[in-house]
C-alpha cells in the first residue's frame, strides 16, 4: 500500500510528465524545490575504518551519488572525495566543530580508539578530541556501519586499541546528542542516503530499539528471505554451492535485522544469499564480536 | 621550513606527510600512517574460514584482493586446489574489482589535481548532468555560506588544465565514471554476493553457481566497462600527460620494484599468471622469495622485534615510542626498499616478456609520449601503468567468461585441518599483497598481512633508508611550499591506502 506522501509524489510526477498546469495545492507543494535551509550540512569523518561504507555510498543507484550530493545534502568534507587537503581541510573541519560554520550533522564512519587516542588522528588532533569538541556544536550524528555503531571488527575480541562505537563513546562522556545508527559491514547505500532524504523531506525517522531507522531494520533477513520456503520444507544446503536454506552452513539471517532480503545489493543485482553465501550477520550489533562464534559451520578434519 | 601535508584527501585513510622545504625543494619527507586497528590480534584464535571475511575489512576499497589472498593462503594450508570454475570465478571477481578501482583512482581521486572543475561555470552545452552541476555550482557560489561548492571547492592552489573543452570533457567523464565503477562492482558482485565485502568467496572457489544468465550479465556489464576504458579513460589520461609532460620526470622512487603477479591461468599456486610476478632490481628481474621479506619497526610504533620474517611477525603496539613516527611498518625485500603497485606490476611483466599485450601497450604509449620504460617510474608512469593494467585485465576477463563451464562445480566441500600453514600472494590494485596463515587445533594461530601501501608508505627502515613514497618526494621542486600541489600529485600517483598499510 502506498502512503499519502508517496501517492502525492507520484501524482505530482505524472502531472508534470503530462504538462498539467492546474495542480491541486498539495500536489503542487510536493513538486516544489526542497527548501535549501532544510538540506543538512554533513561533516563526514572517518575513524578506524576501511572506507568500505564510503565506497558503498558511491554504489547508490536511484538517486545517483551526484544527485544525492548536489540535491539532498551539503557534503562539507569527505576525505575520499574532497578536493582540498592539508591545513585548508583542517581549517574547514575546525570551523565546523567549533560551531563557526552553522548547524551541521556529523557523520562518522569507523570506530574510536578509546584507550589509544593516537591510533586515530586527523591532522594534529585525535579523533576522540575532535568528537568531544563536535559534540558541543553538532545537531545530531549519524553512525555509519558496524564500526561506528558498535566498534565492528576493530572492536571485536582481541581489540588492542579499545575501539568502540559512537553511542558508547558518547554515553561514557554523558553526551546527549541523537545518534542515528546505521549498521552493516558495509552499510547498504540506500540505508544511509534514504535516511538523509528522510531528514530533508520529513524529519527524524522512526528508530528501532537499537537506534536504527525502522524503515530498513525492523525485520529479520530470514523473514523475507527468498529461501524461506526451503526452510519451511526443510530443504537445507549441506555444503557450499548447494541450493536450499543456508541455515545448516551457519546462516545468521534469523538473528540479523535488515532488509537485504527484499532490497538486495548493488543496484538490486544480487545479495549474499542469492549467491548461496550464508549471511554473516554484518548488520547485527553482535557482528564478529567473539572469537568462538565462527561465521560458518564446516567440517573439521582429524589430525 | 617544515610543512605538513595532512590530512591528505582523495586517498584511503589517515595519511600525513611531514616535509622539510629548503629553497623550494623537498629536502625531507616522512610518511605518517595515523590509524591503527590490530587485525592480526583480532584474527588469532578464530576459525580459519573467518579469515577471508575479517581480512576484507582491512580495506573497503580493495576488499576482494584481501579475500583472494586469504583464500590462496588457506588453499595452501589446507592442501586444496580449486576446480577450474572456482579459479575463474575468483579471477572474475578480483579482476572486475581492479577495473572499478582504476577508474575511481583516476577520476575521483587523482583528476582533481589536474582538471579545472571551475570551468563548468562557462559550460554552454545541453548535457543534462553537466547542467545540473553547473546550476548547483552557481547556486552554491551565489550563497554567502562558508565553503560553498564543497566537497569540490576549496581546492589547492596550483596550475590546472587551461583548455575548457578538455576540462568539461573530463568533468563529464568524472560523472560517467561514477556510473561505470558501479557496473564493474555489480559484475563482481554477481559471483561475490555483494560489494563491498563479498560473502561468496571461499577457499577453493565461490558459493555461487555460474549459470548462463549470470555469465551473460557479467559479460554485458564488463563490456560497458571495457568500452569506457578504451573510449574515455585512455584518452583522458593521454590528455593529462600531454598537458603535464614534466610529470614523466617527477616522483621517481629510488629503490627496486616488486610484483606478486595477478590472475592465475591454471591450477595450483605456481601456475602462470596473466601478469607475471618478479622483483626488479637494477633493471633485472628475479623470482620472488617470500622468505626474503622482513619488516623493520625502528621508526614504527611497535615494541616488537625488528627485521622479523613474515611467518614470525609480531604486533605489540607502542603508541608513545620516541623515535617512531608512523603506524606503518617498514617491509623490505632482501634488505632493500622496493616500490609496489601498477608500475611494478607492468614493469615486472614487461621485462620478462610474459604478456604480449603488455609489451605492445607499453611500447605504444611510451612511444606516443616519447619516453622509455625508465619513465614508468614517475607520476604519469604510475597512472599509465594502471590504465595498461585495466586494458589487459578487461580483455582477459571477457575471455575467461567463455572458459566457464555453465552450472559446473565451482566450490569445494571444505574440511579444515588441525594444523598447517600457507602463503597467499596476489596483486591488489595498489600492488603486491601477501597473506600468511598458520593453524593450530583447527584455529588461526598466526595471521600476517604485508600489504601494498605498507611497502609504498613505509617509514625509514632500521638502516635509515626512506620508503618508496618518501624517496619519490625528496628532491621535488615545489612552487608554493605551503601547499605543494606537486607533492600531492606524487602522493596520489601511488594511490595510497592507509587502512591497508596499517591494519
Amino acid at each position: 500500500m502506498m502512503n499519502r506522501r508517496q501517492f502525492l509524489t507520484m501524482a505530482a510526477g505524472i502531472s508534470a510528465a503530462f504538462g498539467v498546469t492546474n495542480l491541486p495545492e498539495p500536489v503542487a507543494a510536493a513538486l516544489k524545490q526542497i527548501d535549501p535551509q532544510a538540506i543538512p550540512k554533513l561533516l563526514y569523518l572517518q575513524g578506524q575504518s576501511c572506507s568500505g561504507c564510503s565506497i558503498s555510498l558511491l554504489q547508490a543507484q536511484s538517486p545517483s551519488p551526484l544527485t544525492l550530493i548536489t540535491r539532498y545534502s551539503q557534503l562539507a568534507f569527505h576525505a575520499d572525495l574532497s578536493a582540498t587537503s592539508g591545513s585548508q581541510a583542517m581549517n574547514l573541519i575546525e570551523r565546523f566543530i567549533n560551531g563557526e560554520a552553522g548547524p551541521y550533522i556529523l557523520v562518522l564512519e569507523g570506530a574510536i580508539p578509546e584507550k589509544m587516542p593516537s591510533a586515530c588522528m586527523i591532522g594534529d588532533k585525535s579523533l576522540a578530541r575532535i568528537l568531544e569538541t563536535a559534540a558541543r556544536t553538532m545537531d545530531a550524528a549519524v553512525a555509519i556501519g558496524a564500526c561506528a555503531c558498535d566498534g565492528g571488527i576493530p572492536g571485536a575480541e582481541g581489540n588492542l586499541s579499545g575501539a568502540i562505537g559512537l553511542p558508547e563513546f558518547f554515553s561514557q562522556r554523558k553526551i546527549e546528542k541523537p545518534v542515528i545508527q546505521i549498521r552493516g559491514c558495509s552499510v547498504h547505500p540506500d540505508w544511509v542516503w534514504q535516511t538523509v532524504v528522510h531528514l530533508v523531506k520529513i524529519g527524524m525517522p522512526k528508530l528501532t530499539a537499537t537506534g536504527s531507522p525502522h524503515l530498513f531494520f525492523s525485520h529479520s533477513i530470514h523473514e523475507t528471505c527468498p529461501r524461506y520456503h526451503d526452510f519451511q520444507q526443510e530443504i537445507f544446503a549441506a555444503k557450499l554451492g548447494d541450493r536450499g536454506c543456508l541455515f545448516q552452513l551457519g546462516c545468521l539471517g534469523p538473528q540479523t535485522k535488515a532488509d537485504c532480503s527484499s532490497r538486495w545489493w548493488n543496484s538490486g543485482q544480487t545479495w549474499c544469499i542469492d549467491a548461496s553465501a550464508p549471511c554473516i550477520g554484518c548488520a547485527s550489533p553482535l557482528f564478529a564480536r567473539q572469537k568462538n562464534m565462527p561465521f560458518y559451520r564446516m567440517k573439521k578434519k582429524k589430525g | 621550513m617544515k610543512i605538513e601535508l595532512g590530512p591528505l584527501s582523495r586517498i584511503e585513510g589517515h595519511l600525513n606527510v611531514k616535509t622539510t622545504i629548503t629553497d623550494n625543494i623537498v629536502a625531507d619527507a616522512q610518511c605518517v600512517g595515523e590509524m591503527f586497528r590490530g587485525f592480526e590480534a583480532i584474527l588469532r584464535g578464530r576459525d580459519p574460514l573467518d579469515a577471508q571475511q575479517i581480512t576484507q575489512r582491512i580495506c573497503g576499497v580493495c576488499p576482494y584482493a584481501h579475500a583472494i589472498a586469504s583464500c590462496y593462503a588457506q588453499e595452501d594450508a589446507y592442501g586444496i586446489t580449486p576446480p577450474t570454475n572456482g579459479r575463474i570465478l575468483h579471477n572474475l571477481i578480483q579482476g572486475a574489482n581492479h577495473l572499478y578501482d582504476y577508474l575511481l583512482q583516476f577520476y575521483q581521486l587523482a583528476a582533481l589535481d589536474f582538471v579545472d572543475i571551475t570551468a563548468i561555470v562557462n559550460y554552454h552545452g545541453t548535457d543534462r548532468e553537466l547542467l545540473q552541476v553547473k546550476d548547483w555550482v552557481k547556486a552554491e557560489l551565489a550563497t554567502k555560506k562558508t565553503f560553498a561548492g564543497a566537497p569540490f571547492l576549496p581546492r589547492l592552489d596550483g596550475q590546472y588544465i587551461k583548455d575548457n573543452e578538455i576540462n568539461i570533457g573530463a568533468l563529464k567523464h568524472y560523472l560517467e565514471a561514477m556510473e561505470i565503477q558501479k557496473k564493474a562492482n555489480r559484475a563482481a558482485a554477481i559471483f561475490g554476493g555483494k560489494f563491498p565485502h563479498a560473502t561468496g568467496i571461499f577457499p577453493g572457489g565461490c558459493s555461487q553457481t555460474p549459470t548462463i544468465d549470470l555469465i551473460s550479465a557479467y559479460q554485458s556489464l564488463l563490456e560497458e566497462v571495457r568500452d569506457f576504458i578504451h573510449q574515455k579513460y585512455i584518452p583522458d589520461l593521454l590528455a593529462v600527460a600531454q598537458t603535464f609532460p614534466d610529470y614523466w620526470h617527477i616522483g621517481q622512487s629510488r629503490g627496486g620494484f616488486m610484483s606478486f603477479g595477478l590472475l592465475p591461468l591454471g591450477p595450483g599456486k605456481d601456475s602462470r599468471r596473466l601478469l607475471a610476478p618478479g622483483v626488479v632490481v637494477d633493471g633485472k628481474v628475479k623470482p620472488v622469495d617470500f622468505a626474503l621479506i622482513t619488516e623493520d619497526v625502528k621508526y614504527a610504533r611497535y615494541s616488537s622485534a625488528s627485521g622479523l620474517k613474515v611467518s614470525e611477525g609480531e604486533l605489540i603496539p607502542a603508541p608513545d615510542k620516541t623515535e617512531a613516527y608512523s603506524w606503518v611498518k617498514a617491509p623490505r625485500y632482501n634488505g632493500q626498499m622496493v616500490e609496489v603497485g601498477a608500475t611494478a606490476r607492468i614493469l615486472a611483466d614487461y621485462l620478462q616478456g610474459n604478456n604480449q599485450q603488455v609489451k605492445e601497450l607499453v611500447d605504444r604509449f611510451a612511444g606516443m609520449a616519447g619516453v622509455s620504460t625508465k619513465e614508468l617510474n614517475s607520476v604519469l608512469g604510475r597512472h599509465l601503468c594502471r590504465a595498461i593494467s585495466a586494458v589487459v585485465i578487461a580483455d582477459f576477463l571477457l575471455a575467461e567468461t567463455e572458459r566457464i563451464e555453465p552450472d559446473g562445480l565451482s566450490a569445494l566441500e571444505l574440511e579444515i585441518p588441525a594444523s598447517g600453514e600457507g602463503f597467499g600472494a596476489t596483486e591488489a590494485s595498489r600492488g603486491a599483497l601477501l597473506h600468511y596463515i598458520r593453524l593450530q587445533d583447527h584455529k588461526i594461530e598466526k595471521y600476517e598481512c604485508v600489504v601494498p601501501t605498507t611497502w609504498n608508505c613505509s617509514p625509514r627502515d632500521d638502516k635509515g633508508t626512506p620508503g618508496a613514497m618518501e624517496s619519490a618526494l625528496i628532491g621535488t621542486k615545489v612552487a608554493n611550499p605551503a601547499v605543494q600541489i606537486e607533492s600531492v600529485r606524487i602522493i596520489h600517483s601511488f594511490d595510497p591506502c592507509l587502512a591497508c598499510a596499517v591494519h
